[in-house]
């Protein structure tokens, strides 16, 4: 795993390296004066005068030591930003939408699947189809005019939603008694209302076709008919033999999202202004922040590796036939 | 308090939090969709230029000498504006064409800092030391390498400059920081790069400066009280990236607004909504009293969900701004496709301005609340001579002009000619930033226009990083663009250096090339010498109606050869809401064209603020 790091920082850093144009052509833009000599001076000053594999081994050799360098627009330490301010806030939006679509699709999927071709089912198919091809971009700007502006002014007493998703409490408040815990809490819950909504939809849409469509096959299978025919009540027949089998594509499928709650949703969190690791890395690379761009890369390279040798592991630990010798 | 009774309470904040900002409470919720990386302490802006930080310290910082509306001069921190007449501004001539100009500043008496300790000429003496500091990473190397001070005692001091320019009389001429707060760092910093060299340690003397720089402007240190502020506002809490709380600095005395300052915002809060759609969903939902510099986009100011909601709440202004669109031509005659295009003749240029018809463009684009530009400076500029040759919407003349270079029409109508025995059709490659909507529309319709008067233009968009890249627009000599739209932002310090191509006064020349390292913005190898004369010697010139003669003529030249085909000024949007005084802004108002330059006089009318500036009069466009 470690060779496969090594060459996955080697990669990210080279490309970064070479996107054309460097963190001064905005400066030459704005500033006609600034004359070649002086930009060169700059290119020193931030190091960009050096070759690519001695800047990266500087990095490689700060980065071992967990000093991410200095973000050149945020002025602070890379590590802390990614680390310490937007992968907490990630996952929290991503978990919490992550959360909510588990909970809503499998409940909904159930029904919808046991009430095969019934109304109900039609205006769930309906809605999930809807929810899947709906682009977030619109739904999250749709949500924020519907809960924001349209649905206040329509009705006095209804509460205004806030644009923006970060409360501004801080826990320092908390400690000093400012606010109490529960106004804290309560804040920052009800601003994330809406970017969780925005969030969890897609994946509840489309989670909910698949529980459908997964525990109809089971429902079709022999030994659920066996099942039957021994005469069990239909709950034990759906909850205890056909569902736990519906679920596992499931589970494979969540598996496969959970690395995604840690790389950020770069369009809702622009929506919502809400600061997590999507922003982050989409902002550094626009803004040539080299030293944050690898921090966030660099880590999701590492949770990648790591997750596909968990996966691995977890076949073993699932299906008694692997074994790794 | 029951848990039930805490839960409506919250509820209830919440709800009220939205009705309570304006005048109820004598605050101004300012909407941004940018967030300052630092703010305050990084006094030399090393670590950051951004509009966004610039905007907040006109509250947080007041100036010697303030741009007004109208980019005149006016006291704010100094008893008087120095001028010639009043012997504050010295000039002497000191040969070699050079001059030498003095500026004598008194501070007004008794002015304090946020903490109550006094502000004295030390903190300019400060911040004069830590500018010429070697190695410092500046942005604006030219004014430091010309710059000088003498103190003279606590509240006099003299600015000197050596070679002056016209423009060194414009605004503050030196800036300050508190020594009392930042000084006691800032020996430990000496001390560490006293050791250093400059040339072989530039990249960790940069770091020491930008920790200083940090120590004193992150959201940590702001929000640990770290600094001090001079200005009508000091932070009481910055919320990162969520908003900046600005409250009134009591010890702000350098200006008393009309009625006293009880009568003016008493607290100031940037919301920083990043999503420009999501900033204008909170405009219309009521939370934001104003946009920034940094808000909204000229469509979705002029977009109908705004626009017929306003009637009564907001008033929605079209600034015009600095930056000036334009498309710059290949005139590097090395270039076969430049001679075999005729580019470097006037005529070819004229007509492609002649066939293009910009008034109804601005219209159709942006309801003409973003005015065609005839020359590049903007007509904001002292400098501005409105009356240039004008190009008018006529595609005869431009077919004849065009026929007048050799020009005929091919047999599918595109204009050709045979140049040493070869037929050579008039097609020309556009390049502009990829991405840009604006400027891809603006294509499709010029492109369509062009094509009427027998001019095939393709389109050759790459992204910002690689077309301003200095491989690319540094290299038209190479042929790499023949035909490029972008922006260049139209200083109020003119000089010319857009498109001199010598600087007589400096011997450098603007055009890139080999010989220059590729350096200097006249892209498109344009050589006029008496354009060269007259701008160099405008620059010295500090008599202000001589100086407008000699930039007068310069423009004549630059419109009758035309060099690039000026477009259009891009303008800045203002969302204000009813009833919010003196939050305006001009082209140059503060010497940026932000608002807040004025910041001590910004206030709600029913709460008793005097309104002393109409946007109206200072060209601001009524968005309806």
């Amino acid at each position: 795993m470690i060779p496969l790091l090594f060459a996955a920082s080697v990669v990210i850093f080279t490309l970064l390296a070479l996107q054309p144009g460097d963190p001064l052509d905005e400066l030459r833009q704005q500033n006609p004066r600034i004359t070649a000599e002086q930009l060169e001076q700059l290119r020193r000053a931030y190091g960009l005068d050096q070759p690519i594999y001695v800047r990266y081994f500087k990095w490689l050799g700060r980065a071992l030591q967990g000093d991410f360098g200095q973000s050149r627009t945020y002025a602070s330490p890379a590590g802390q930003i990614i680390f310490g301010q937007r992968l907490p806030r990630t996952l929290v939006l991503s978990g919490a939408a992550l959360t909510l679509a588990l909970l809503v699709a499998i409940p909904v999927g159930i029904f919808s699947a046991v009430r095969q071709y019934s109304r109900a089912d039609y205006v769930i198919t309906f809605f999930s189809f809807v929810g899947f091809s709906m682009p977030i971009f619109f739904l999250g700007i749709l949500l924020l005019f519907l809960f924001a502006v349209w649905l206040p002014e329509q009705i006095p007493w209804f509460p205004k939603f806030p644009v923006q998703s970060i409360s501004d409490f801080q826990w320092s408040q908390v400690q000093s008694g400012e606010i109490t815990f529960l106004q804290f809490i309560g804040d920052w819950a009800f601003k994330l209302v809406l970017p969780v909504l925005a969030l969890s939809t897609i994946q509840m849409a489309a989670w909910t076709r698949y529980m459908r469509a997964s525990l109809l096959e089971v429902l079709n299978q022999d030994y659920v008919r066996t099942a039957r025919a021994k005469g069990l009540g239909e709950r034990v027949v759906l909850y205890k033999h056909a569902l736990r089998n519906a679920l596992i594509p499931i589970v494979t499928l969540v598996g496969l999202a959970i690395p995604g709650v840690f790389g950020g949703a770069v369009i809702t969190e622009t929506i919502f202004s809400y600061p997590g690791m999507g922003r982050a890395i989409f902002d550094s690379l626009v803004e040539k922040d080299y030293n944050v761009a690898m921090a966030a890369l660099a880590f999701l390279a590492l949770l990648t590796a790591t997750f596909n040798l968990l996966a691995d592991l977890m076949y073993a630990v699932v299906d008694p036939r692997i074994r790794y010798s | 308090m029951n848990r039930y009774s805490k839960i409506v309470a919250l509820g209830l904040t919440l709800v009220a939090g939205a009705a309570l900002a304006g005048p109820a409470d004598n605050s101004l919720v300012v909407g941004a969709s940018q967030e300052p990386r630092v703010l305050a302490g990084d006094f030399l802006n090393v670590i950051s230029n951004q509009s966004i930080k610039v905007e907040i310290e006109n509250y947080l910082f007041a100036p010697l000498i303030v741009q007004n509306l109208r980019a005149e001069n006016e006291a704010v921190l100094a008893t008087e504006v120095p001028t010639l007449a009043n012997r504050r501004l010295r000039v002497t001539d000191i040969g070699g064409g050079k001059r030498r100009l003095e500026i004598d500043i008194t501070l007004k008496p008794n002015l304090r800092w946020s903490d109550g300790d006094p502000l004295d000429t030390d903190d300019f003496a400060f911040y004069f030391e830590v500018g010429k500091a070697k190695g410092m990473a500046l942005n604006n190397p030219d004014y430091w390498e010309r710059v000088n001070l003498r103190v003279r005692d606590k509240q006099n001091m003299t600015v000197i400059f050596e070679p002056a320019y016209y423009y060194d009389t414009y605004g503050s001429p030196m800036g300050y920081a508190p020594v009392h707060k930042m000084g006691p760092e800032w020996e430990k910093v000496k001390a560490a790069a006293a050791p250093l060299n400059p040339d072989r340690d530039a990249q960790r003397l940069n770091e020491l400066y930008r920790n200083f720089f940090q120590q004193f402007s992150s959201n940590q240190a702001i929000n640990a009280g770290r600094m001090v502020y001079s200005g009508p506002f000091r932070v009481q809490r910055w919320v990162s990236n969520s908003s900046i709380e600005l409250v009134r600095n009591p010890n702000f005395n350098a200006i008393t607004p009309q009625g006293g300052a009880n009568n003016y915002v008493q607290r100031v809060i940037y919301r920083i909504i990043q999503n420009t759609n999501s900033l204008l969903v909170a405009i219309l939902g009521g939370g934001i009293d104003a946009t920034s510099t940094v808000g909204i986009s000229a469509d979705q100011a002029r977009s109908k969900q705004l626009t017929s909601r306003a009637a009564g709440r907001f008033d929605i202004w079209a600034i015009p701004g600095a930056i000036w669109e334009h498309i710059d031509i290949n005139k590097f005659t090395n270039v076969q496709r430049v001679r075999d295009l005729t580019l470097d003749d006037k005529r070819t240029r004229q007509a492609l301005l002649h066939a293009i018809n910009r008034d109804a463009w601005v219209q159709a684009f942006f309801d003409g609340a973003e005015p065609v530009s005839h020359t590049w400076v903007a007509p904001s500029n002292p400098l501005f001579n409105p009356n240039v040759k004008k190009y008018e919407y006529n595609p005869a003349r431009a077919r004849e002009l065009l026929a007048q270079v050799g020009w005929r029409p091919g047999p599918d109508g595109i204009l050709q000619r045979t140049v040493d025995g070869r037929t050579v059709r008039f097609e020309l490659d556009w390049v502009t930033t990829a991405g840009n909507a604006i400027r891809a529309r603006t294509q499709q319709l010029f492109i369509e226009q062009w094509r009427q008067v027998g001019i095939a233009v393709k389109t050759a968009n790459a992204p910002s990083a690689v077309v301003f890249a200095d491989d690319f627009i540094q290299r038209a000599e190479e042929g790499k663009w023949v035909f490029f739209m972008f922006a260049w932002v139209s200083s109020l310090a003119e000089d010319g250096n857009l498109f001199q191509f010598k600087n007589l006064n400096t011997g450098a020349q603007l055009v890139p090339s080999k010989e220059n390292n590729y350096a200097g913005q006249n892209i498109g190898n344009w050589r006029n010498d008496e354009f060269d004369r007259l701008t160099s010697q405008g620059v010295l010139e500090f008599d202000e109606a001589r100086r407008k003669q000699l930039f007068a003529r310069a423009q004549e030249i630059w419109a009758e050869e035309l060099p690039a085909l000026p477009l259009r000024f891009r303008s800045n949007f203002l969302v204000v809401r009813s009833g919010l005084v003196n939050y305006v802004a001009s082209t140059y108002s503060g010497g940026n064209g932000y608002p807040g330059w004025n910041a001590w006089e910004i206030g709600w009318a029913s709460r008793g603020a005097a309104k002393r500036h109409d946007q109206a009069q200072a060209g601001g466009i009524a968005i309806k």
